[in-house]
Formats: C-alpha cells, sequence, structure tokens
C-alpha cells in the first residue's frame, strides 16, 4: 500500500531577522569527490554547439556556505586537450549568501531573479525573495540547493587559450537525485548557456562515497 | 689577604663561610654575590661544589640582631635561587625556606626586604613546595603578607598565590577569604604591585565560571575597569599581564568581554606589544594566540588589524631567541585556523619559507610549532587543489619529522602531512616520492596510539582519490594484516580513520573493491567483525560507508555485503541493517540507507533476489516508517529506495 507522504516543497519562513537557525543543506550527493557529467550548451546565434562537461567536488564547507572543485570540458574546439578550471561556490543558505549576488557585474536583483526563475523548483521562493533576497528563509529541508559557482582560474591551459571564465554560474542541485542545472551568466557572452549534469557512478552498480577530512 | 688560586677558592670560602668571625662571613658572602650575580654559570659552579647548605647554614645560625649578616646570606639565597632550577632545588634541601620565613617578622626593614625577595625567586619556582592554603593558618599568612606595608612582602604574597593556586577550590577559598580584593586594591599600587597582582589574578580567576562573574560584578567594585584601564599603561609588562588577566576572563565565560571596543582594544595592545625586544615581546605572541583561538570573530577582527602583516616582519626578521619564533609560528597558526582569507594573505605573503625553515630548527617546541603552522594554512582546499604544499622543501623536512625524537613533533607533524596528502590532480605524490609511506607503515605500528591515530588519518587522506597505481604501491607497502590491524585496534577514533581508509580505498574504479576481498579477505572480515563489535557511531558509520561502497561492485561483492548486514548475532537480536536504520545518528541511517540502494541497484542481476531476503527480514517495513524522516537526506534515498523497491515487487500488502 502506497505511503502518504508529506511533500514539504514549500520551505517554511522564519519571521523576523535571520537568526542563528542553522539552514545547513545537507545532501550526501553534493560531497567531496561525488564527481558529475553532463553538457553544457554553447549555442549562439550562428551554430548549435555543446561541450561535454566532467565536474568533481573538491571542498565542502557547509558552516561557511562555500564548494568547490574542478570542471572539465572536453571537445573546446579551440582546445588540444580538455580544458580543465578551478571554480569556488557560493550556496545559497540565507545565512552566508542570499539570492542576490551583488558582484560579478550582476549587481541588479531583477538579473539575479531573472535566472532564479529558470529553474521551477525557485518558482515556490520568489515571492520571498524578491521582498529581501530571500534572507529570511529557512531553506535546510528544501530539497534542492542553489549556488553560484564561479571559476577562478584555468588549471591546465593558459589564459590564451580563446576560452572565458569571466562570468559565473547560477546553479540549482536536487538532493534527490544529484542532478545540477546551471546557467552561466556573462554579460559578454550569449545568455543563459546552459549547464546540465547528473551524477557519475563511474562504472559502478551503485554510488559510492569517499571522503577526507583536513585536520 | 691575597685570594687564594681557584681550585682551592671554593673550599677556602666553604671555610670562611663556617668561621666563627662575623666579619669574616660577610665578606665572604659579599664575595660569592658579586660572583653569581647575573652568571649562571658561577652559579651552577658552586652549587655543584656545595656551597649552598654554608650559606643557609648562616641563615639559620645567625641572631636575629645579626642584620648585615642576614642580609648578605638572604641575598645570596636568593641570586642562587635566580633563574636556575638547581640553585632553587640546593636551597629548599638545604632547609632555607622556614628561615625566610620567619625573618619576615624581623624588626629590621632591610632583614624583611631581603628575605621576601628571596622567596621571591624561590616561588618563581615550579620546584617550590606547594603553598596549602586551606591549612591552619596558613590563609590568615597569606592575607598578612599581602596587607603588609612593604612592597616585596605584598609582592611575596602575590607570588605565593600565584605559584600555589592550582584548583577551583583553592580559587573560590582565595577569593572568600579577600584575597581577590585585596589584589585588586594592589592594581592602584607601585609599579612591582601592579604587576605581581595582575599576574596573580590572572591565575585566581582563571577557567572559573563562578569567580570571574563575582570579579567583574558589583561586589568587587571597579575591578575589572580597573585591569582595562591597565592596558594602556606606560609600561610594556603592565600592559601585557593586563591583556592576559582581560584573556583570561574572556575565555572562562564567554559572555563577558563581548564589547567591540575592549576586543579591538585587546588586539591592538597586543600588535603593539610585538615590537617589544625582550621577554614581554615574546610572551605578546602568545597572548594573541589564546585571545583569537577557536574564535573567528576575533580572528577577523586581529586580521583587519593587520597581524597577519606583523606576524610575516617579525617571522622573516630570523629571531634567534626559540621562544620568540615559536609563540610567532603559534599565532599565525591560530590566525589561520578558521578564516580561508586570513590563510590566503598569510600564504601570498610567502611566509612558508620560514615556515619551513622552523622545520629543521634545533628547538622541539618550535618544530611542533612550525608543524601546527603548516597545519592550518594547509586547510585551505584552494590551495591544496592549486599545489600550493607540493614543493619538497615542505614534504621532505616533514617527511624527516617523522621520526623526530619527540613524540609531540612526530604527531605535530602527522597532522600537518594529513592535509598535504589530500591530492586532487594525477600528478605523483611528493610525499610518496620522498619517502613519505615508508614512515607511515612503521607508524602505523607504533605503540602510541596517538600516534596510530594520526598515521591512519594521514593514511586515509592519502587514499581520497588516488589512482589504482598509488592504492596498489600503499596496498602492497602496507600489507593487508596493517589494515586489519588498525581497524581492528582497542582504540575508536584509530578504527574509525582505518575504516575511513578502507572506504577510500575501495571507492573509485570498480576494480578497486577487489582490495577488501583479496587474500581470502581478510580485510572485509575485519570491517564486518568490528561493526558487530564496536559501539561507537563514528565506527559504525565509517564501516557502513566501506559496506556501501563495496556493495556498488559486483554481484559476488553484493551478496557478501547483504550476508554481514542480516546477519544476527544472537537470538532475538536486530540485525545490524535494522539496526542502524533505527539509529537516533541521521548519519548512520543515511549510509544505511544507501546500502540498500546500492544492494537492489534495479540494473544488478541478483537484485530481485536481495529484494526478497530484504524484505523477509522486514527491512522495507522499517524503511516505510522512514518515508518522513526529520533528515531530507535521510527521506530522500529512503523514497529512491522504496522507489526501487517497488520496481521489483508490487506492494499491495
Amino acid at each position: 500500500m502506497p505511503v502518504r507522504v508529506v511533500n514539504s516543497a514549500t520551505p517554511s519562513q522564519v519571521p523576523g531577522e535571520n537568526s542563528g537557525h542553522t539552514s545547513r543543506p545537507s545532501c550526501s550527493l553534493l560531497s567531496v569527490g561525488q564527481a558529475f557529467s553532463g553538457t553544457q550548451n554553447v549555442s549562439s546565434q550562428q551554430k548549435d554547439e555543446a561541450w561535454r562537461v566532467n565536474v568533481r567536488i573538491q571542498g565542502c564547507d557547509l558552516d561557511h556556505g562555500y564548494l568547490c572543485g574542478t570542471m572539465e570540458a572536453l571537445n573546446v574546439p579551440l582546445a588540444d586537450t580538455p580544458v580543465v578550471t578551478f571554480w569556488e561556490g557560493e550556496i545559497v543558505d540565507a545565512k552566508n549568501y542570499t539570492f542576490f549576488t551583488g558582484k560579478w557585474e550582476a549587481t541588479r536583483p531583477e538579473d539575479d531573479i531573472r535566472h532564479w526563475t529558470k529553474f521551477p523548483s525557485f518558482s515556490p521562493l520568489m515571492s520571498q525573495v524578491e521582498v529581501d533576497g530571500g534572507k529570511s528563509l529557512d531553506l535546510s529541508n528544501y530539497p534542492y540547493i542553489f549556488m553560484r559557482w564561479k571559476e577562478q582560474y584555468f588549471v591546465n591551459v593558459g589564459t590564451d587559450c580563446g576560452l572565458t571564465i569571466a562570468g559565473f554560474y547560477y546553479v540549482c542541485f536536487s538532493c534527490s537525485d544529484g542532478s545540477i542545472n546551471g546557467f552561466y551568466y556573462d554579460p559578454n557572452s550569449s545568455p543563459f548557456q546552459k549547464l546540465e549534469l547528473k551524477v557519475t557512478n563511474e562504472g559502478r552498480s551503485g554510488f559510492s562515497f569517499s571522503s577526507y577530512e583536513l585536520q | 689577604m691575597p685570594a687564594s688560586a681557584s681550585s682551592n677558592f671554593p673550599a677556602d670560602l666553604i671555610g670562611r663561610l663556617s668561621s666563627v668571625d662575623g666579619g669574616a662571613k660577610i665578606k665572604a658572602l659579599r664575595e660569592v654575590k658579586n660572583q653569581i650575580i647575573g652568571n649562571r654559570t658561577k652559579k651552577v659552579y658552586y652549587i655543584k661544589l656545595g656551597l649552598v647548605p654554608s650559606v643557609v647554614s648562616v641563615l639559620s645560625t645567625a641572631s636575629d640582631s645579626d642584620s648585615d649578616l642576614l642580609i648578605q646570606a638572604a641575598a645570596v639565597v636568593g641570586s642562587f635561587s635566580c633563574g636556575v632550577e638547581a640553585g632553587v632545588e640546593a636551597v629548599l634541601s638545604a632547609g632555607a625556606l622556614p628561615h625566610l620565613l620567619r625573618l619576615l617578622s624581623s624588626p629590621d626593614e632591610k632583614v624583611v626586604d631581603a628575605c621576601a625577595r628571596a622567596l621571591r625567586m624561590i616561588y618563581r619556582s615550579k620546584r617550590a613546595p606547594k603553598y596549602d592554603f586551606l591549612q591552619g593558618q596558613n590563609m590568615s599568612f597569606l592575607l598578612s603578607l599581602l596587607n603588609s606595608d612593604n612592597e616585596n612582602v605584598t609582592g611575596l604574597g602575590a607570588s605565593i598565590t600565584s605559584h600555589s593556586c592550582q584548583t577551583s577550590a583553592e580559587q573560590k577559598a582565595l577569593y572568600d577569604a579577600g584575597v581577590v580584593k585585596k589584589l585588586v586594591s594592589l592594581l592602584q599600587g607601585s609599579l612591582s604591585q601592579r604587576d605581581a597582582s595582575l599576574e596573580s589574578l590572572a591565575i585566581l580567576i582563571k577557567n572559573n565560571h563562578e569567580v570571574i562573574s563575582k570579579f567583574v560584578g558589583p561586589e568587587s567594585g571597579s575591578a575589572l575597569s580597573s585591569v582595562i584601564e591597565l592596558t594602556k599603561d606606560k609600561n610594556a609588562r603592565t600592559r601585557l599581564l593586563a591583556c592576559m588577566c582581560l584573556i583570561v576572563i574572556r575565555n572562562g565565560s564567554l559572555c563577558y568581554l563581548e564589547d567591540v571596543g575592549i576586543r579591538n582594544t585587546l588586539v591592538t595592545v597586543l600588535l603593539g606589544l610585538f615590537d617589544d625586544p625582550g621577554q614581554v615581546g615574546d610572551e605578546a605572541f602568545f597572548a594573541l594566540a589564546s585571545l583569537i583561538s577557536d574564535n573567528e570573530d576575533l580572528q577577523k577582527v586581529a586580521f583587519e588589524a593587520g597581524a597577519v602583516d606583523k606576524l610575516r616582519v617579525h617571522l622573516q626578521r630570523n629571531p634567534s631567541h626559540a621562544r620568540r619564533l615559536q609563540g610567532i609560528l603559534v599565532a599565525l597558526a591560530e590566525l589561520g585556523s578558521k578564516l580561508e582569507s586570513c590563510r590566503s594573505n598569510i600564504l601570498s605573503l610567502q611566509v612558508l619559507k620560514s615556515v619551513t625553515d622552523a622545520l629543521t630548527h634545533e628547538s622541539t617546541e618550535v618544530r611542533a610549532a612550525a608543524c601546527i603552522c603548516l597545519r592550518s594554512v594547509s586547510r585551505s582546499v584552494k590551495n591544496l587543489s592549486a599545489g600550493s604544499f607540493t614543493d619538497e622543501m615542505i614534504v621532505v623536512p616533514l617527511v624527516q619529522l617523522l621520526h623526530d625524537h619527540s613524540t609531540c613533533v612526530q604527531v605535530a607533524a602527522l597532522g600537518a602531512i594529513s592535509n598535504i596528502v589530500v591530492d586532487f590532480s594525477v600528478r605523483k605524490s611528493t610525499f610518496m616520492r620522498c619517502g613519505g609511506l615508508k614512515q607511515l607503515v612503521q607508524l602505523a605500528k607504533s605503540m602510541d596510539s596517538t600516534v596510530r591515530l594520526n598515521t591512519a588519518w594521514a593514511l586515509r587522506n592519502l587514499v581520497f582519490l588516488a589512482d589504482s597505481k598509488r592504492k596498489d604501491m600503499i596496498y602492497s607497502e602496507l600489507g593487508a594484516f596493517t589494515f586489519v590491524n588498525l581497524i581492528c585496534d582497542h582504540e575508536p577514533s584509530v578504527q574509525e580513520h582505518a575504516l575511513a581508509l578502507v572506504r577510500n580505498l575501495v571507492d573509485g574504479s570498480i576494480h578497486h573493491v577487489e582490495y577488501a576481498f583479496a587474500e581470502d579477505g581478510v580485510i572485509f572480515q575485519a570491517v564486518g567483525k568490528q561493526l558487530q563489535s564496536a559501539l561507537n557511531s563514528e565506527v559504525w558509520i565509517q564501516g557502513m560507508y566501506v559496506l556501501s561502497n563495496l556493495a556498488s561492485g559486483a554481484e559476488v561483492h553484493k551478496e557478501s555485503v547483504l550476508e554481514i548486514l542480516l546477519q544476527q548475532p544472537g537470538k532475538g537480536t536486530q540485525s545490524p541493517l535494522l539496526k542502524f536504520l533505527r539509529s537516533n545518528d541521521s548519519r548512520l541511517r543515511t549510509v544505511t540507507v544507501w546500502a540498500i540502494i546500492n544492494l537492489t541497484f534495479p540494473s544488478s542481476p541478483g537484485a530481485f533476489g536481495r529484494v526478497v531476503r530484504l524484505r523477509g527480514a522486514s527491512i522495507f517495513s522499517q524503511l516505510k516508517t522512514m518515508v518522513n524522516d526529520p533528515c531530507l537526506d535521510v527521506k530522500l534515498r529512503v523514497r529512491t529506495a522504496l522507489g526501487q523497491y517497488l520496481t521489483f515487487v508490487d506492494d499491495s500488502a
């Protein structure tokens, strides 16, 4: 007999100022060592193009809303080898970061909202975000994690490789299946280049997790 | 009389000290005093030659009216005790203490002064006997010292208090007897009284919430504001001692001194004290470290006040004094302990070279502090990823410290190495290239559990995301039985890291699962055994991650894992699977559900058979009670597991 499921798709709102509630999203698929693969669509008016992309999470500090890792783009036309970048992420947890970016040439709330609304899972949050950037939201039980990922440097090629890392990604991560969707934002590139990734099982029949712990 | 030849001189002196002629004694004492003052070598020489008992004998046999003799004898005793532990020991063994204490009530102020000064030297040493405040008239005697008009005597009272107050019961008794109140009044006294009082107050209130709250409360008058005022005193030592007193208040009870102004003052004053070239400067580094320890907000305040740059400047001056160098390294370690901005700043200022130079310093404390500093800055994942710590300049000395004669240094080096070996790239590990693995293999067998723990930790991190080549090397160097011994260690923390090591070993490429099953599956069996016998959540969690990872392998691995998880250790007991699903720890529930997901992964041929067995063991009924688990991660995994279950069975029961 199917069990009745309580669907808590809409996050609760914490009245008043953002207090010391622990809005730490915790999801075993968003953890160090996890690998994801998929594509980034880099189509423009001239042509349709997509690169294969692999992402690996290297660091995760939920208390500070911080994530980092590498992104590897394959079959990049201008490059001889896959291009690897190192990125750092901000987790929108209402404590460390809100939905408003306030930097990286995305200083207007309307730019932020225009991108976040491209994720269907954002719509229940919209009204509160429009008011205060979402800082009074309790996202700890929301089954999606919103982030911004900013590439910091090229790991294996020079800056003259013809590629840019000037922009950043608006990212939505699904806690239930580990799928990642993102939109690249860079006023000097084609808008809404889409990133779509899924968890890689790396040939296994199931999910495997490794970890490190820093002293 | 001409001076004797040096080889006869001490014997001659002893003779003259035992002379019946008071004048000769005084002359001999003066000669000794002039020789030993400020001269450690001479002090040690005369101590070895047995001069001290003769001097103390003068003190004990002189009549109370023989002021000159008493003053000179007390001065020599004081000098022998000043900064020389062997001197204190000799003076105490010769029975000087009771005589000096008795002479504090001499009608001659100069005798009192000399004896008080000598006693202060003695009570600076740990070898001085503990003064029992709670016994007999001792508290009254102490108070009489503190109430004296003589500065040296009040100073002595404060020194005795600093030396001997060790327990919270003593702290309370001293507070109740009015000692704290008296010391607070001495804060308005002379420089020497203020400093002695500040030093003593810090000890009297340290870690004692009750005494601290009285100290800062209205019943102590303006005690707190007097101490705060002294942070601005023109004397550097007074400023330092006042800061240390405030730090003790802050660390003992976090609700006090939240005031931003006071916090900023503390940081500014301490940073200013760095420039003092002497002992005050040395201790200021330690005081800053203590202030900001484990406190992100204060680390930020210190960072914004320019602490990193100041420390860099002092570090690059290459201090010759070991204590100072240790202090700088400890302060840097605390600054970089939590905030990435601090670490990045420390690393960008090229401080690493000076820190790594300190790894080969002759002082044990400096070597350990350098390791702790490296451990702090290597918490930067961004820099680990960028390979900032892969230089041989850093790795080679660290590997050498793994066979340092001091266990404390070995453990500190292991701490830094644990971080530095986290390697996300496929480049060959510098650590392994420098022979680090062989050292770890040895240390895994250490008799010291702290060493074993840190070794297991370092190995775990070394194996994280390692490729087949590196894993093969590690497995073959360590040997299956070293893994087993670590997993079955009697310390739970060692077990935990050993299991995490195996978790990482069997992750990655699917054939890595074979490591657990090689050599008749000794490692696999050890994991299963530990899961049954351990009583510790952290051990269960890591053990379950091993099993869950193995369950993502081939059919034979899934079957082996299922066997262990459904085993009932005794009649009427729960299987490990059910026990862990019902745990209060959400992390344990999460990993257990992952194991079930892997065991019943739809694409695997034997999944249906395992589903049937799990259903028979009431696992799915248990999962159904968990669909609204309060932990989001557990809830989502349960739904995935049940979703998979429903693809196999039509569950209308």
